[in-house]
């Protein structure tokens, strides 16, 4: 028995692994959603203000970093992202209609985890507060300059219009490229094709429902977009294949099963290398950007290894009996019982080749 | 194709690709003192609020975005408090002062909210008070939501204030701060001549009637860089503004939109105005500052005479938020990509790989001038991968026709004969691959929104350059690349399949 053969055999493993995968990512979705952590849904954050109206001493960012850092370190707190903002003109005109930097002031912010212990918090605000004084005192700062330090919580209000949006525009365009893989391809290879990119699709967001690897929230749709282009392209590679062996007289007349075998056989190497390819892409964005690649190019390897999961062994797998089925029902309409296109070619050939050596 | 024209061609073709990589990616300073700065397109390109720079003599910034606070009425910061109470010369004043506010949540608390009008005597915090801020934030996230721009953000900061974010890279991100602040009814009102003060309501409203009896909708159109405000009036909408404008044929008037209290525009009307669509335009409207200004009053139909008014807090401008280096770093990520490609192709088509090269360069170069020059593209991660998606389905794309005609070539067939069948074999599946690409992109982007949408569209375009550049261009340069080799076999590290004679 061939490999594809044995892959097909497989088939009701294939199904399991998958529906198990699937029910366990909509149970966790239900219950827990996916982790987007990385929107920061809830932080907590230590804000200085710093303003002057004359000239900014050169180490005053320095020195009030110096102040906080060590404030956060007294209190055993750990900050998550570190930012100085640039004051801007107050938007309190309705005709202005840009931002413009004041030049005297600037804010900054630490954000903490959402978990962070408010009183270890307040204990490192006072302390920054103490410290500041005492270098306003010593001059350290300008005379005229003005150091505000408060601690806030921050919520994050959720706007999905833009997630339900971007999934209805999905299926719409799988859905419609389908069709057209119908039209070039027959509608077995459609069939096929909508199954593996709906799969494909969920299982991507199952993954991330599982695995609760934290992800804008925006991302989940992303990778199924990903997940579902990777997919189709996938299988167009596939289903150029068969349409080769469906117009070689040889192979023509081949059960679906064995096409299909055949058509895996030409092109497994193809699909992993393109699997691969994309993979090791997203591999050096991802190492390469430290925070937007470990958020969003990281786990869209993640797509790829699913895609070529369902492209490999599932797919085809799933393609025979499709692929037995429509030929069936192909037979049954046909209203001519002559010869095929390929068959015929094949007995013009005989013909002539027999004309020639008589 | 002749040596001579080959030849013309490559020269120009070199010289286009260089030109363009100049453009696209060198900027320098120049002039006395280097006061003047040629700025590259790659850095002038929009960047989202995850990734930022700077550009020009001035160092502009590019990216990130701007953040405001918003102070509810009854809420101001302890910072408010502080230089308020500072400003007190009179004790008597100082301590009424002290006697209306209570700090919130705690004694170490951001706020301070009003007695009375957000919590009671004893700091509890009024129920109804509560209700109107989160009405008033639903209102905000409505109108930010509908402005449609990655990156923007509604946060609400210490229970009782809304932060807002929105990314630089928008159109009238100023103007939409500054308008989302504005709650209350939308209201139309007339004055002959140009007194404001004595300008009336025109929708006299029954107990049982509200904004939304008059008015229908409110929208923009953009036409070019200029744009509108439409507002759709309902019939009785209509014959109210007839009514009210009906003198200003003999004395002409003034139409007053106001949100709540605040009147944001004016209009001259010098004739009856009788139409169901008003259409008000400024010297200032953007598309973005009109798009601002229609969801403000289209939110503003429903808006009461109660809602909770805002007081607009510090503006700050924050910088890219995945870090100042994030942009270089994916530089350096698409650079180890292309290092990798083009060793893979060296290595397998010897010099074959100049022609995948010059098409790579043409379609990256023709990317970097799309999503500069078509305004609703910008530059961010999700954008990159998806123009790195469509390297790689380039790359595949090349790679597949060189590995047909290298099949062919092994035959025996010449590399003219070998090109031609390998192209022939392999137009339709990279025709239909690529389709399928552009197909589920475009139309994605059709429906989605912000992040997804410019992914969608930066994708479907790769895709098209992509079919573009494998099936034509590519064809092309290796036509006149092949000119000047005499062993194209060795040119394309193809070789001939040796038989063993028997």
């Amino acid at each position: 028995m061939n490999k594809p053969a044995r892959t097909f055999k497989l088939f009701p493993v294939w199904i399991a692994v998958s529906a198990v995968i699937l029910l366990a990512g909509i149970v966790l979705f239900a219950l827990l959603g996916f982790n987007t952590s990385a929107e920061r849904p809830e932080s907590k954050t230590v804000d200085v203000s710093y303003n002057v109206s004359v000239a900014l001493a050169p180490d005053g960012e320095e020195t009030l970093e110096e102040i906080c850092e060590t404030a956060f370190e007294q209190n055993g707190l750990r900050y998550d992202d570190k930012t100085l903002l640039d004051e801007q003109s107050a938007p309190v005109s309705s005709t202005q209609t840009g931002f413009t930097p004041t030049g005297a002031g600037w804010l900054l912010r630490y954000t903490f985890a959402a978990d962070t212990d408010d009183a270890d918090l307040a204990a490192a605000v006072t302390a920054i507060r103490t410290e500041v004084e005492a270098a306003l005192g010593a001059q350290t700062f300008p005379a005229a300059a003005e150091v505000n330090v408060s601690s806030h919580t921050l919520v994050n209000q959720s706007m999905n219009e833009a997630i339900w949006r971007g999934a209805v525009g999905l299926a719409v365009g799988v859905v419609v490229a389908l069709v057209y893989v119908g039209l070039r391809f027959g509608a077995g290879a459609a069939v096929t094709g909508l199954t593996m990119c709906v799969h494909d699709a969920l299982l991507t967001l199952a993954f991330f429902a599982i695995t609760r690897i934290p992800v804008y929230s925006f991302a989940p749709l992303l990778f199924a977009a990903i997940a579902a282009v990777v997919s189709v392209a996938l299988w167009l590679v596939r289903c150029a294949k068969l349409r080769d062996i469906a117009k070689e007289p040889a192979t023509a007349s081949l059960p679906a099963g064995d096409a299909v075998g055949e058509a895996c056989a030409a092109t497994d190497k193809t699909v992993l290398a393109i699997s691969g390819v994309l993979a090791a892409v997203f591999a050096v964005c991802a190492a390469c950007i430290p925070v937007g690649g470990a958020l969003i190019a990281a786990p869209a390897i993640a797509c790829f290894a699913l895609t070529a999961y369902s492209s490999m062994l599932f797919a085809p797998a799933l393609h025979v009996p499709v692929k037995a089925a429509f030929d069936r029902l192909k037979a049954k309409r046909r209203r001519y019982a002559g010869k095929t296109k390929s068959e015929k070619s094949r007995s013009d050939k005989d013909a002539s080749a027999e004309k020639i050596s008589g | 194709m002749g040596k001579i024209k080959s030849a013309v061609c490559l020269v120009l073709y070199t010289l286009l690709i260089a030109v363009l990589c100049f453009l696209c990616t060198v900027s320098f300073s120049y002039g006395p003192d280097g006061m003047y700065e040629f700025t590259s397109i790659i850095r002038m390109t929009a960047k989202d609020a995850d990734l930022g720079n700077v550009y020009g003599a001035n160092d502009t910034p590019i990216g990130g975005g701007y953040s405001v606070v918003y102070y509810p009425e009854g809420v101001i910061s302890a910072e408010e408090y502080e230089t308020d109470l500072d400003g007190f010369a009179d004790e008597a004043d100082r301590e009424e002062y002290e006697a209306r506010y209570m700090r919130y949540p705690d004694e170490d608390g951001a706020l301070y909210l009003e007695i009375g009008e957000a919590c009671n005597d004893d700091g509890a915090v009024i129920e109804s008070f509560r209700t109107e801020f989160s009405s008033a934030v639903q209102t905000l996230c409505e109108r930010v939501e509908r402005l449609q721009v990655d990156g923007a953000r509604v946060e609400v900061r210490d229970e009782f204030t809304v932060q807002v974010f929105l990314p630089e890279m928008m159109d009238g991100e100023y103007t939409a701060i500054n308008h989302f602040a504005y709650t209350g009814e939308l209201s139309i009102r007339y004055a002959a001549g140009t007194d404001e003060a004595a300008a009336e309501d025109i929708f006299s409203m029954r107990t049982n009637e509200t904004v939304a009896d008059y008015i229908q909708s409110v929208s923009s159109r953009a036409v070019g860089e200029s744009a509108y405000v439409m507002v759709r009036l309902t019939d009785k909408g209509r014959a109210a503004l007839a009514e009210a404008t009906a003198g200003a044929a003999e004395e002409s008037g003034t139409v007053y939109f106001y949100v709540g209290d605040t009147r944001l525009v004016a209009m001259s009307v010098s004739e009856t105005f009788d139409q169901n669509e008003i259409y008000i335009t400024s010297a200032n409207y953007t598309p973005g500052i009109a798009k601002a200004t229609a969801i403000l009053f289209d939110t503003a139909i429903r808006g009461t005479q109660n809602d909770l008014s805002f007081t607009v807090g510090s503006a700050y401008m924050h910088p890219a938020q995945y870090g100042g280096n994030a942009l270089t770093l994916m530089y350096v990520a698409f650079g180890v990509c292309f290092v990798g490609m083009m060793v893979f192709f060296f290595v397998r088509y010897k010099r074959l790989a100049f022609a995948h090269l010059y098409t790579y360069l043409l379609f990256l170069f023709g990317m970097v001038l799309c999503v500069w020059a078509i305004p609703f593209l910008y530059l961010s991660v999700e954008t990159f991968l998806a123009f790195m998606l469509a390297s790689v389905l380039l790359s595949f794309s090349n790679a597949m026709t060189f590995e047909a005609a290298r099949k062919e070539y092994a035959l025996g067939k010449t590399i003219v004969s070998s090109v031609k069948t390998g192209y022939k074999k392999s137009f339709w599946k990279l025709f239909d691959l690529h389709i399928v690409v552009a197909a589920i992109a475009f139309l994605t982007y059709a429906v989605a929104l912000t992040g997804v949408q410019a992914f969608a569209f930066v994708l479907g375009l790769a895709a098209v350059f992509s079919g573009l550049g494998s099936l034509l261009v590519n064809r092309f340069t290796w036509a006149i690349m092949m000119a000047f080799t005499k062993r194209p076999g060795a040119f394309c590290n193809f070789k001939r399949e040796e038989y063993e004679d028997e």
